[in-house]
């Protein structure tokens, strides 16, 4: 349940406007209400109008502020998913492409010699190769990881939904943990039967028909646009 | 409630403080890795910047209502005065532009936690925190020693002082938030160094993250130093634009190490080195803006600039002593994490001459630090000395040069190594552009009056004197030939990018025409060549600069119908008219009750032939009788700039004294500036791709150019505008017509700020865009 809004009929109110829109039409209606101050009755409503504005805007978001300090608010999928930040070898790696980059520029336009393009080309590439392979390493546990928590989490909805099909989606966050996520092998309904745990799925690049990742857009062997492959080889 | 708006605003103040401690408070919190308490932390922030955009607002309608109750409105403001000069007295004075500075501050912490939202999860806590000290700092400034709110003990008056009519100027408008958006953007890169160093990560990491923060505050500083040139050399009416004030080179002294950090930091993208050097300009950087601020406001140094002398030079101490303990100290400990994996292979490498063009910005920086702080250091052994624009001159000429003739090298070198046949080939265009240039120069110069030496007096005695005498001599030769030669490599890397590109299609057995193949060079390499553009824009203002070397400098006395012969111009005095009052004076100007003006009217012929007239003023506010304002007055030209300006003038007998100076080559500086915004604008511009963030992106990225180009037009156009001429056949409708700045500039401010909004919110759009695309590829 979202608590961000606990003011009576206007919290209701709030409630039910989508929090993207509010973006939107709280600086809207600000300035409405700035302009026609302004124009009815001079600069100085305008400045009242726009103080007033920042005084909700700072009620609005201490009040924010104090209910995540309390747990009351959930976590953002955004902020789920920054959890995950970039590994000082992800840096790495980028900043060796980025030389990668470089080097190929400067050989374009004449700027290093042959000789020592392919010495220094050859290092960066072996140091990429090493920072790519350990990336993945790094990554493969935390990808089973993930993999498991999902199959989970929507073997335990799927299971919910068939306990109490009249529960909503918003319902699914306020439910209790489900000690037997194994009863979604038992869900008859799509949705637990894409949860099953299952492999790590790829696809075939239609080029060379080395297997990818789902959401590849290069083939990792020979580097052609998985969509531009696709519609060459059809 | 309207009876207690003072206690109001300075209950806000508080109630930043107390925002700003509980945001800092809950960011250290969430820096031991509990995700909730950093969305409270960034909710704290954001409501702490909204309050300071509230204290701005009940600042604002104090001044637009007229409430005298409050000091520094009845001090800056009165009731005459129009709704944008009274909004401009916000920043006019030591404690509104505080309050001013700290909303600047919460704009940029704004856009900073909007969009460290979803990145860079273990410094953001760190950030948020150390940008939450700045902001309670200033909030403790304002309360203790410069609080905005504070009333009259006398209290409420019928009406204020007024605005300072030095400080009535268009430029004024827009210079002083142009300055502190690049004093105050330094603060961002300064909280990543303290979150880098506080969490360890000490990698790329967070020097990419700033990069784009640090070259954001490097275009304002760049904007704001120049504005303030130009308001100098327009208000000032001394014919020059920089007068080596200290708080001009209080000014200028973080632009030295912003530009320094912004080439060293592309060696430690590239290579684990510069670590120390980098974290080290990065402190500076922030500490020299605070050091600036400290020494226009504590009052430690006479200078025309200076707010009143308070108590609040000391806070500042305090402060730069908690920021050289912070930083030094995390410094010292992080050291052994920070020291260098690699090291220059090669003097004929680009990270060499970045190395060298770095100290040579230092070394100037401490050279203008050092020399504008010698009057107070000499007191420490008794001594009273003065330090004047000559001992700059004199010496900066030659610091500057290499720093000109280094900017002009490194292109030509590649990184780690560059091979003697490389050198040569790149080298060869560039040194025939040099020598052409010098022997052009020596051919032609003289006769068309900029000679390529100028003779110098011995400012010094001695070998250092005499030799500074000799190369300040050749200075503008040698210059002139070093614009010709950075010309030439700018060229010349323009010519090989786009040779490069259409081999490469050649092969691929495409066609790729000249100009798409430079659009798309500069579109994926925007940060390469951006930064050449950028040095077309410094090279532009290093021919600017040497103009002065070639100025001519006259003062007379003239009663009407007398001439005068200055460079090419003949000046006749044709008498002087009082406004209003005067028949001959314009609709407008018989309108201005706010002021008395005392026009002189000066008929301009050009080699025998008549091209307008000019009217320099004197401007007598009635809020301040006492205190004449110099009102300038200009013929521009790509060539040279005719400036006059009136002294005293009789009211019997019209006997009028002038200054007249003839400035070459000054508008090549507004030039310089309208490349460098636009080569910074497309540095900045984020790397985009239509397919992973739509066409909606290019629209709001090129709508963020559009508005940041239009804003550098309409800085290089606006003086024009100003100071627009009209010609014989008008002049003959309307002979006395003066060029009166009051009419026609708010438009232009407007027009100005409207631009300065866009590209402010263009760049925010750009960081977010970036966003986007990070989140859309997440394996990049």
């Amino acid at each position: 349940m979202n608590n961000r809004f606990h003011f009576g009929p206007l919290g209701a109110l709030l409630q039910e406007i989508p929090t993207r829109t509010l973006r939107w039409l709280a600086p809207l209606i600000t300035l409405l209400a700035a302009i026609t101050a302004g124009t009815l009755f001079g600069v100085q409503l305008v400045v009242l109008t726009l103080a007033a504005a920042a005084l909700l805007l700072v009620i609005w978001l201490l009040w924010s502020s104090v209910q995540a300090l309390a747990g009351e608010s959930e976590l953002t999928f955004e902020e789920a998913f920054s959890l995950g930040a970039r590994s000082a070898e992800e840096e790495q790696k980028r900043a060796v492409l980025r030389a990668l980059k470089d080097l190929e520029y400067e050989r374009s336009v004449g700027k290093i010699s042959e000789d020592d393009y392919h010495e220094y080309a050859a290092r960066y590439r072996a140091e990429a190769k090493r920072l790519i392979q350990s990336l993945d390493e790094n990554l493969a546990e935390g990808r089973k990881q993930v993999e498991y928590e999902l199959s989970r989490r929507l073997a335990k909805n799927a299971h919910k939904s068939q306990k109490n099909p009249s529960s909503g989606p918003g319902a699914s966050s306020a439910a209790k943990p489900d000690a037997s996520g194994e009863a979604a092998e038992a869900a008859p309904n799509s949705t637990a039967t894409e949860a099953e745990p299952s492999a790590y799925k790829t696809r075939e690049c239609p080029a060379c028909q080395v297997k990818n990742e789902l959401d590849a857009r290069f083939c990792k062997a020979c580097g052609k646009g998985m969509t531009e492959a696709e519609e060459s080889h059809s | 409630m309207w009876q207690s708006l003072p206690e109001l605003g300075t209950g806000i103040v508080y109630a930043i403080l107390v925002a700003a401690a509980y945001t800092f408070a809950v960011a250290l919190a969430a820096g031991r890795g509990r995700p909730r308490l950093l969305q409270a932390a960034r909710l704290g922030a954001y409501s702490t910047c909204a309050l300071v955009l509230f204290a701005v607002l009940l600042l604002s309608y104090a001044f637009v209502s007229h409430d005298f109750r409050i000091r520094y409105v009845a001090h800056y403001s009165d009731r005459r005065m129009s709704t944008a000069y009274l909004l401009t007295s916000l920043w006019g004075g030591q404690d509104g532009s505080l309050l001013w500075w700290s909303l600047l501050l919460s704009g940029y912490t704004t856009a900073c936690v909007a969009w460290l939202k979803g990145r860079y999860r273990e410094l953001q806590p760190y950030v948020i925190a150390t940008l939450m000290v700045i902001i309670g700092f200033f909030a403790v400034l304002m309360l203790f020693a410069a609080n905005p709110f504070e009333t009259s003990i006398a209290g409420a008056r019928p009406d204020g002082e007024g605005l300072n009519p030095l400080l009535q100027n268009y430029w004024m408008i827009i210079h002083p938030p142009c300055l502190y958006m690049g004093f105050v953007g330094c603060s961002v890169p300064f909280s990543f160094c303290v979150a880098a160093l506080v969490t360890r990560r000490l990698d790329n990491e967070w020097v990419i993250a700033v990069r784009k923060w640090m070259l954001f505050a490097f275009l304002f500083l760049s904007i704001g130093n120049v504005l303030g040139m130009m308001w100098a050399y327009e208000e000032l009416g001394w014919g020059g634009y920089w007068a080596w004030d200290p708080v001009e080179n209080a000014a200028c002294l973080p632009w030295f190490t912003a530009a320094a950090y912004v080439h060293s930091t592309m060696i430690q993208e590239r290579r684990p080195m510069l670590r120390v050097w980098n974290v080290f300009l990065i402190c500076l950087t922030f500490f020299l803006t605070i050091f600036g601020t400290f020494l226009t406001r504590a009052g430690i140094i006479t200078s025309v600039h200076s707010f009143a002398q308070s108590s609040i030079g000391t806070y500042f101490v305090y402060f730069m002593g908690v920021i050289l303990g912070t930083s030094l100290g995390l410094m010292v400990w992080r050291l052994p994490e920070l020291k260098s994996k690699g090291q220059i292979e090669a003097a004929a490498s680009r990270e060499a001459m970045f190395v060298a063009n770095n100290w040579a910005l230092l070394g100037g920086m401490t050279f203008i630090l050092v020399s504008t702080m010698y009057p107070k250091i000499s007191e420490l052994w008794g001594e009273s000395a003065t330090v004047g624009p000559p001992h700059f001159n004199r010496w900066m000429g030659p610091i500057g040069l290499i720093i000109f003739a280094l900017m002009g090298l490194a292109p030509l070198f590649g990184w780690r190594k560059t091979s003697g046949t490389s050198i040569k080939k790149a080298f060869r265009a560039p040194l025939i552009a040099l020598g052409a240039t010098v022997v052009l120069h020596l051919a032609v110069g003289g006769y068309l009056g900029y000679p390529f030496f100028v003779p110098r007096d011995a400012f010094y005695p001695g070998v250092v004197g005499v030799l500074l005498q000799k190369v300040g001599s050749c200075l503008p030769g040698i210059t002139i030939g070093l614009c010709g030669f950075n010309v030439a490599v700018i060229v010349q890397e323009f010519v090989r990018g786009v040779s490069a590109r259409r081999t490469a299609a050649g092969k691929r057995g495409e066609q790729e025409p000249t100009l798409l193949a430079l659009l798309r060079l500069v579109e994926k390499n925007r940060r390469r060549y951006g930064g050449y553009i950028v040095h077309l824009g410094i090279v532009s203002m290093f021919v600017g600069f040497t103009g002065s070397a070639w100025n001519i400098d006259r003062e007379t006395a003239m009663v009407p119908g007398q001439s005068y012969h200055i460079g090419e111009y003949d000046l006749k005095y044709e008498g002087s008219r009082r406004c209003p009052g005067n028949p001959k004076c314009s609709a407008a100007e018989q309108a201005d009750i706010e002021k008395m003006m005392i026009f002189a009217d000066l008929e301009v012929t050009r080699s025998g032939k008549k091209i307008g007239y000019v009217h320099p003023a004197k401007f007598i506010y009635q809020s301040q009788p006492d205190g004449p304002t110099t009102e300038v007055a200009m013929m521009r030209s790509l060539h040279e700039d005719l400036y006059t300006v009136v002294g005293q003038i009789d009211p019997q007998s019209k006997r009028a004294t002038f200054q007249f100076h003839v400035n070459p080559l000054v508008s090549w500086i507004w030039m310089g500036l309208l490349i460098l915004i636009t080569g910074t604008v497309t540095s900045l511009f984020p790397e985009l791709s239509l397919g992973e963030v739509g066409a909606w992106s290019y629209v709001r990225g090129a709508a963020g150019v559009a508005t940041g180009t239009a804003f550098a037009v309409w800085i290089a156009m606006a003086p024009g505008m100003a100071y627009t001429h009209e010609r014989p056949e008008a002049a003959a409708r309307r002979p006395a017509a003066a060029s009166s700045r009051s009419q026609g500039q708010l438009p232009t401010a407007g027009l100005g700020a409207a631009g300065f909004v866009g590209l402010a919110l263009g760049s925010v759009v750009s960081f977010r865009r970036r966003r986007r695309v990070d989140a859309k590829s997440p394996r990049d």
